[in-house]
């Protein structure tokens, strides 16, 4: 396989397979929130600060992943 | 008709946002693969590049003065006008400027109270309001219209923007993130005493206790004393490990979402020149916002940490 066609196919899987945790991660953070708040409505303002604190922490796993890619995919040359 | 004023809104926004999405795509360079046309000249939007380190403007000695140390300076310009301009005459009914600037600190401070609790809140208010303040004006003075594109044409005829966000360079949130763990591990040294402080990272409380019963002969308590020990010891070194990792993420959480941010702005008004990018300018107004708290609620929860006594659990 030439280098190139391993350029691409290493900088689709880097991004496929890496962007399952964090969808999956912020998916289960909606999830728990959503349970909370429903119990407890009156607790809104607390629930919703928390799952934005803890949201943008699991995004940034899905940004370290961006930049892996941007790095194979601009930086590194054969 | 109830819905009669709302109509004329859709009419005068959505309509002409509507003309320009689909002028813009006949005559981008979607259109020219689609249809063929030729884009006329406004509509030539260089192909977007996508350049991670910042380009230098000029040198001076064996100094590079790059185009985000320019944006950087903007920002601080912008700030220390702006709080000089707005507390220029206080008075203690507050005019307009002054009120606006009241807001702003009482917000801050609310939120540095609701985490850090009122004993704290004023030792880790400064720096922690200054974080959010610098990231969030960074971020939003890069989405003016002569950012990123009234530059200097390089030998190899490659525009080096005079101007370009500050978040984007990786050496800005670097700064910034070497700052917050600096400030936390000061913050816990100020508030517990420097050994004190420094004894939950080379924890070798337990292990003494377990060595002293070795040698006044209990055995029994010696040996779980010394096993859970050697894991106090080993979580502690952990604890060292986990600081320094946080600066790292803090870097790479800015950086990363301030790039992708500029690249999709980049991309979006290139593929489709003059209307799709107003839905990605309201995300990049968003994620500004949440970075900014982010950082700075990050760096707030871990000053209240490092401040807070810990509880022994024996």
């Amino acid at each position: 396989m030439s280098p190139d066609v391993m350029k691409l196919l290493s900088v689709g899987l880097a991004a496929g397979l890496g962007f399952f945790g964090p969808a999956l991660a912020l998916g289960l953070i909606g999830y728990s929130a959503m349970q909370s708040l429903g119990r407890n409505p009156e607790a809104r303002g607390a629930i919703l600060t928390n799952m934005i604190l803890i949201g943008a922490l699991a995004e940034a796993i899905g940004i370290y992943v961006l930049i892996v890619c941007i790095i194979l995919a601009m930086v590194v040359k054969f | 008709m109830k819905g009669n004023g709302r109509y004329k809104v859709l009419l005068f926004f959505f309509v002409p946002v509507l003309i320009l999405f689909a002028v813009g795509f006949v005559f981008g360079p979607l259109g020219a693969g689609f249809f063929g046309t030729k884009p006329p000249g406004i509509f030539q939007v260089p192909k977007p590049t996508v350049d991670l380190p910042a380009e230098p403007i000029c040198h001076v000695g064996h100094f590079s003065l790059t185009n985000t140390l320019i944006a950087s300076w903007l920002t601080i310009i912008v700030l220390v006008g702006l709080s000089l301009l707005l507390t220029r005459k206080m008075k203690p009914i507050p005019g307009k400027g002054q009120a606006m600037a009241e807001l702003v600190v009482e917000g801050l401070l609310n939120f540095v109270e609701s985490v850090a609790g009122k004993k704290h809140a004023r030792m880790l208010f400064p720096e922690v309001a200054t974080i959010f303040l610098y990231v969030i004006t960074n971020a939003y003075l890069a989405l003016l219209p002569f950012f990123g594109s009234i530059g200097l044409h390089e030998h190899n005829d490659k525009l080096a923007p005079l101007f370009r966000a500050a978040n984007t360079d990786v050496n800005t949130p670097l700064s910034i993130a070497i700052m917050s763990f600096c400030l936390v591990e000061y913050w816990g040294m100020k508030s517990l005493g420097v050994v004190h402080y420094l004894s939950e990272f080379i924890n070798v409380r337990q292990l003494g206790q377990g060595f002293k019963a070795l040698l006044a002969g209990r055995i029994g308590s010696a040996v779980m004393d010394i096993f859970f020990g050697f894991i106090n010891l080993f979580v502690g070194l952990l604890e060292i490990f986990s600081h320094i990792m946080r600066m790292l993420s803090f870097t790479f959480r800015l950086f990363g979402n301030m790039t992708a941010g500029e690249i999709l702005i980049l991309v979006s008004s290139f593929l489709i020149p003059l209307a799709f990018t107003i839905p990605f300018y309201g995300l990049e107004l968003l994620i500004g916002l949440i970075q900014a708290l982010i950082f700075s609620g990050l760096t707030l929860v871990f000053g209240t940490i490092a401040v807070s006594p810990h509880e022994e659990t024996e």
